[in-house]
């Protein structure tokens, strides 16, 4: 591949070796349902959320902690999404790649943020059973109360958009970031 | 069980009230929106929440305490909840268990053909805005009653 920028769709002629014919992508779908327009409200009070949700919470953490949750919730557009912000932001990729296994890389990662993980798994997964209590109390140890309120408020945030996300099939792979001059 | 914290930013309080307004008004159906909560609720296994919709749904909106009992069971309630009840709390089961595997087509499908695409972007509302309750909720292990914030 030559260009490092190619949506879905531009892609599609570009990821085969010299010698071989190109093999398409399968097309790309069109989403379920327009949620954002046909619950404008309900949009505006996510808008409203998330930047309240945010306050507080270190950036870098929370581009983790939003792939982390979008994996777990199986997000594609919301993965494409937070992947790129944090590729903007400055984010590793290495600490991007290793995010699924954060429990075995947890040398890639403070343990402030090691804390906001297992917060975020714990309360992504809820239907496992509750958020344990040595998962409260690592981050309760590590954070304020205030700060963690925050973390938890924004764990629920990206949990919130990737229900959007998956429900109606949002299309990942056009996402551009704004901080990507 | 050790008390957590109670402390929920105000902005994120109000934007959490706004988004629950914004979803059940949209839908325009407060027996169903109540049914959706409870369902996210009993999966979620969140305490206050429960409590909260219980009362909501049977003191407030008069609903049937039977179809309450029931409702972790409705696969297999008979004609205790309609088709339309039927498709959205399908549905609320696929939102509300994302970690366990997509929302099947079959699933939005049935969902659509009982609602229409703005009561459908509503319906999703409702449960979003549930598992967002859901959290807030048992991460800092509120009471059922207790206060919230």
């Amino acid at each position: 591949m030559t260009t490092n920028h190619i949506t879905a769709n531009e892609s599609t002629a570009n990821h085969s070796t010299a010698n071989e014919s190109p093999t398409p992508y399968v097309p790309e779908h069109t989403p379920r349902l327009d949620w954002a327009r046909q619950a404008p409200e309900v949009y505006k009070a996510m808008v409203r959320l998330d930047a309240a949700a945010r306050k507080g919470v270190d950036p870098t953490t929370y581009e983790l902690v939003k792939i982390r949750a979008s994996q777990l919730n199986r997000c594609a557009f919301c993965l494409d999404m937070h992947t790129k912000d944090a590729l903007a932001a400055g984010e590793s990729v290495e600490r991007i790649v290793q995010l699924s296994a954060w429990e075995e890389s947890r040398h890639f990662y403070t343990e402030k943020e090691l804390a906001a993980l297992a917060l975020t798994d714990a309360v992504t997964v809820l239907t496992d059973g509750f958020v344990p209590d040595d998962v409260y109390e690592e981050a309760a140890r590590l954070y304020d109360e205030r700060e963690l309120s925050q973390l938890i408020a924004a764990i629920t945030t990206i949990n919130a958009w990737n229900r959007f996300g998956v429900s109606t099939r949002m299309v990942a792979g056009h996402y551009k970031s704004e901080q990507v001059k | 069980m050790s008390a957590r914290t109670t402390v929920l930013d105000p902005a994120v309080r109000d934007a959490m009230v706004a988004f629950s307004a914004a979803a059940k008004k949209g839908l325009g159906d407060p027996g169903l929106a109540e049914l959706l909560m409870i369902r996210a609720s009993q999966i979620n296994a969140c305490a206050f929440c429960l409590d909260m919709h219980h009362d909501i749904a049977v003191a407030k909106n008069g609903e049937n305490p039977e179809r309450i009992a029931l409702l972790s069971a409705w696969r297999e309630a008979g004609t205790l909840f309609s088709e339309r009840e039927r498709a959205a709390l399908e549905l609320t089961e696929a939102v509300t268990l994302l970690t366990e595997g997509s929302v099947p087509d079959e699933t939005y499908a049935r969902a659509a053909q009982h609602f229409s695409e703005t009561e459908l972007a509503h319906v999703l509302g409702v449960i979003t805005v549930i598992n967002s309750w859901n959290r807030l909720m048992v991460s800092r292990r509120i009471e059922p009653g207790g206060p919230a914030w």
